[in-house]
């Protein structure tokens, strides 16, 4: 019977050393035919992958060959001219993820820690709920709404704003400017993507804290947020800082919503309530009738992209997995 | 009695009107010299059908939908398509064989000539101003000088209360608006006439290179004509490059712009027509109508074009059915949208240029 | 900022205290505030309170107002017409529908998922039936939750260049690139369901003389056969809301184009995308009305989704 007992809820190896006890050999070969074709389907991630990574590098190389180290230092992107230099849109990229990382952390560790810790247990399911609606919302209509209403509505804030701060030291170097299509919208709707993504996988996370810990801590007489502060947060920050980061390589990807309210326009500023642009708005807005190096450098400007996004990715989730081991150690 | 001279005046006026539209239909069968705005062809329309794709520049964008429109009604077997991506792209199209006809206000360089898959003709269809619209809110109009305007795009103006604007309008109270300049994401036909009149008026300023795409130096971009007729619309001091079509339709309000002859004129019709009448031809029916000479004359006047290879790959009857539309019943479609008609001797050109398309 | 909110919150405490009570769970705040805890600890857990509720309500404004401004604006739009006339040729006034987008955007994600769908539950099939902890299957493990994070403009980038380049604009071109945005979504979500399946329903199957591949079929694929339906149906939610990977590779339609490997189509994010960036009245409008459409097809399948995995979750329970 030992034989027949797993571990870690897989099935047994070697395609059913039990069943060969009962059965013709001849039914091995359908084994090994549908474990192949398994297989197979499970290496086309690697393939697509692999493909992906030469065949844009190579579109790209081109381009990459004629700026060298200048493609990702140098501001200067002009077509006509045959130079293109992405720092700019670099910085937009980085710049307008880091506005919606400001803003969607605070929320979304907020509400993860009500969904866990403070809300009544009637309205648990409902927020999950309306995460996952938050989430399924498709990118371009939010971008859609970032346009039509928020830009122009936002656009005297930002003036009222910049009027009030833009001369003050340290506060007019980011609160300055006054287009309404600029880094900072851009990072809002970004921060209304992410928050979904942030809070899910930390709820995940928190809910995974052993209530021996939090009893322990109530025992001792804490506050809700004193609990909170010694038994939840120690315990998942690892986690959180690995969801955390997932949010913003999902928002250093986004293409639609951040063309459509960031500006358009390639500027390295400090100004928040400025126009701007970032890689994946520049793709999506000069691809369509791009043509020799000026593809090329677009196409370059997804390999980057596609490098960074990775980067990010990787780091948590290896951050999380040790996260994972850890507790499950413990 | 009073119902029998009635009854005289109807009958004289359906004779005066059957003799009205036999001398037209006799006209039009000799296909010479007739008013533009009575322009008709004896075409075969009925004989014709397929698929035409086109694309291209989105400045005569409302001009092509309307005649597609009307092109559908008398040549029902034709589906004509235009997909409006800008002149740049409209041109790569075409290039790549990929549509049938392109789009364009622009001209195609000589180095892209080699990336076509043969010889191909210009056929202009209609010329429009290219405004200067803006948003500033308590000012009905502005005059811009030339060398102004290159200032402001070239981001060396960046207030409206600066003293240049303030001195091509006497007596007005500008406020102290940021200005912010809306510009052309896409490649446009568009773009080019508007930086090449630039760069003809204002040589000073305006040095950076004219053309499809402009390294401007500060400006939020838009796409199509529409996305910057949408920033202006949406930005408290904006000012940006729009056809006439497109910013009418929104809304805007243009500056009169000063023209060779040193008088601001604003973006009408009327003054197309005159840059117009001006302007001067090339034998392959190309011309720019920027900057002319005449006192009546809007300086940013832009022609547009239609380009078709001289053997198409397929269609080519229904190919020529379009073109002789669009130079003839199509020409009165353009003033509802804000278009000017081709004077007559260029219509007539354009008309005779068609037999060179074979197949 | 949480200075003012500080100051604000312990005189208003009180009076916020019943309308917060609603929304908090009321054993911690009443069992353990008595008189031994200071104040400041009690308005410090106050403030955070205020933080966390405050949060969701954050969180719900712009949700209510981006659904509200789609149902306000779109609704006016829907109509027979609009479900079934083709773009109009003027498109700065009213009239025509947005049947193409429709179709295209219902055909292209439906190709798609029928090529992700097979690849992904049996790629999750080699991962948890077979793999296990092996190299390869770690790799493609940790592959698949790579390939999640890649952005959908690469993706579009990607399948322009290896099939766009060569077979032209077409809607295959974007199924190609939403069935790769859906494979690595599919293989994780049925790989967590066929962990859900408890081995004795394998055990019990290999007893009765079945190979692994028919146990594997018949038995292990039926059970999660809810789960899986219900990963598989967020995948086509995200893919059917993408805009960027078709933009470059579907090209632009007005007429309604049913063949997905010739000529080009057109979709309703690209609808979406395209109208918001016009000053018009009546193509914002169709734009507002593509957005319902769309969010209309998205939010019916995450809620499908939803309750095919609750039921399926109740069955287990019981």
């Amino acid at each position: 019977m030992t034989l027949l007992l797993s571990d870690d809820g897989v099935a047994p190896h070697g395609g059913g050393d039990a069943s060969s006890l009962l059965e013709p050999t001849s039914g091995r070969r359908g084994d090994s035919a549908f474990k192949a074709v398994a297989l197979i389907a499970g290496l086309t991630v690697l393939a697509i992958l692999g493909l992906i990574a030469y065949s844009t590098t190579k579109e790209a190389w081109p381009a990459f060959k004629q700026e060298g180290l200048g493609f990702i230092t140098s501001t200067t992107w002009i077509p006509a001219e045959n130079k293109f230099g992405a720092l700019a849109f670099i910085y937009g990229t980085v710049l307008s993820s880091l506005i919606a990382l400001v803003l969607a952390v605070p929320v979304s560790l907020g509400i993860a820690l009500y969904a866990n810790e403070a809300a009544p247990r009637r309205l648990r399911k409902p927020v999950v709920y309306v995460m996952d609606l938050l989430a399924a919302i498709p990118s371009v209509v939010y971008g859609l709404w970032g346009i039509i209403v928020l830009a122009p509505a936002i656009q005297p804030v930002y003036k009222a704003i910049s009027d009030a701060v833009g001369d003050v030291p340290v506060l007019g170097w980011f609160f300055n400017g006054e287009s309404g299509r600029s880094y900072m919208t851009a990072g809002i709707i970004l921060a209304i993507m992410i928050t979904p993504i942030i809070t899910s996988l930390s709820r995940e996370v928190i809910a995974t804290v052993p209530s021996a810990q939090r009893e322990a801590a109530y025992g001792m007489g804490a506050t809700r947020w004193e609990m909170i502060r010694a038994a939840v947060l120690p315990w998942s920050r690892g986690g959180i800082v690995g969801s955390v980061m997932l949010g913003l390589g999902r928002a250093m990807g986004e293409t639609i919503a951040v063309a459509l309210v960031i500006g358009s326009q390639a500027k390295i500023t400090t100004h928040l309530f400025e126009a701007g642009d970032s890689m994946a708005a520049v793709i999506v807005n000069q691809f369509g009738e791009a043509s020799g190096t000026h593809r090329a450098a677009l196409i370059g400007l997804g390999v980057v992209l596609f490098g960074v996004t990775i980067i990010v990715n990787v780091s948590a989730r290896s951050i999380v997995s040790r996260f994972d081991r850890r507790s499950q150690g413990a | 009695m009073r119902s029998s001279k009635r009854s005289v005046a109807w009958l004289l006026a359906i004779l005066v009107t059957v003799g009205l539209v036999a001398g037209a239909c006799g006209k039009s069968s000799s296909n010479s010299s007739s008013d533009t705005t009575s322009a008709s062809s004896k075409f075969d329309y009925k004989s014709i059908s397929g698929t035409l794709n086109g694309s291209g520049a989105t400045f005569p964008k409302a001009f092509y939908e309307e005649t597609i429109a009307g092109f559908k009604k008398v040549a029902s077997g034709v589906t004509v398509n235009y997909n409006a991506v800008g002149s740049g792209q409209g041109k790569k199209d075409l290039a790549a064989g990929t549509s049938d006809w392109a789009g364009s206000d622009s001209l195609v360089s000589d180095a892209d000539k080699a990336t076509f898959k043969g010889p191909f003709l210009y056929f202009p269809t209609v010329a429009a101003p290219i405004t200067v619209s803006y948003n500033l809110s308590g000012v009905k109009s502005i005059n811009l000088s030339a060398t102004t305007l290159a200032q402001i795009f070239m981001g060396k103006i960046t207030t409206w209360n600066d003293p240049a604007i303030a001195a091509d309008n006497s007596g007005v109270t500008l406020p102290s608006t940021k200005i912010t300049v809306a510009v052309r994401s896409d490649g446009s036909g568009t773009t080019s006439n508007f930086s090449k009149f630039l760069a003809a008026a204002d040589p000073t300023d305006f040095t950076i290179a004219a053309g499809d795409t402009v390294a401007w130096p500060a400006a939020q971009a838009g796409k199509g004509n529409a996305g910057v007729a949408q920033i202006i619309k949406d930005t408290p001091g904006a000012i940006g490059y729009v056809d006439l079509s497109d910013a009418k339709a929104t809304g805007l309000s243009f500056a009169s712009i000063k023209n060779k002859d040193g008088k601001f004129v604003a973006p009408t019709l009327a003054g197309a027509t005159a840059a117009l009448a001006n302007a001067t031809m090339k034998d392959d029916l190309t011309y720019s109508a920027l900057n002319t000479a005449g006192a009546e004359a809007y300086p940013i006047t832009a022609g547009t074009y239609v380009l078709v290879y001289v053997t198409p790959a397929s269609n080519a009857s229904a190919i020529k059915g379009w073109l002789t539309y669009l130079l003839t019943e199509g020409q009165n479609l353009a003033k509802d949208v804000d278009f000017a008609p081709l004077p007559t001797a260029l219509r007539d050109k354009a008309l005779a240029q068609i037999t060179q398309i074979q197949g | 900022m949480f200075l003012l909110a500080a100051s604000s919150a312990d005189s208003t405490a009180e009076a916020k205290g019943h309308e917060m009570t609603d929304l908090l769970s009321p054993d911690v705040e009443r069992l353990f505030l008595d008189a031994t805890t200071s104040r400041s600890r009690r308005v410090k857990n106050r403030l955070a309170s205020i933080w966390m509720v405050g949060a969701l309500l954050v969180a719900l404004a712009p949700l209510t107002l981006v659904i509200g401004y789609v149902l306000f604006k779109g609704i006016g739009q829907l109509s027979l017409a609009w479900f079934t006339e083709d773009l109009p040729t003027i498109t700065r006034k009213a009239g025509g529908g947005m049947g193409p987008a429709i179709v295209g955007t219902l055909l292209i994600t439906f190709v798609a998922a029928l090529m992700a769908i097979p690849l992904g539950i049996l790629g999750a099939i080699y991962l948890h039936e077979y793999g296990g902890k092996g190299r390869t299957a770690r790799l493609i493990r940790f592959m698949a939750d790579v390939m999640t994070g890649v952005p959908s403009i690469v993706m579009g980038l990607f399948i322009y260049t290896v099939w766009t380049l060569t077979f032209g604009l077409n809607g295959f071109g974007g199924s190609l690139a939403l069935g790769c945005l859906m494979l690595p979504i599919i293989i994780r979500t049925t790989e967590e369901m066929l962990r859900l399946v408890p081995d004795e329903l394998r055990q019990a199957s290999y007893a009765l003389g079945n190979r692994k591949w028919r146990t594997i079929l018949t038995v292990v694929l039926p059970a999660a056969f809810g789960g899986i339906t219900s990963g598989v149906m967020i995948a086509i939610a995200r893919a059917a809301g993408e805009t960027a990977p078709l933009v470059f590779t579907i090209g632009a339609a007005r007429n309604l184009n049913m063949n997905i490997f010739q000529g080009p189509m057109t979709a309703l994010s690209v609808q979406i995308f395209g109208n918001a960036q016009t000053p018009f009245e009546a193509a914002q409008a169709r734009a507002w009305g593509a957005a319902l459409t769309l969010v209309g097809i998205v939010f019916a399948m995450t809620i499908l989704a939803r309750v095919v995995s609750s039921r399926v979750a109740r069955r287990h329970a019981a």
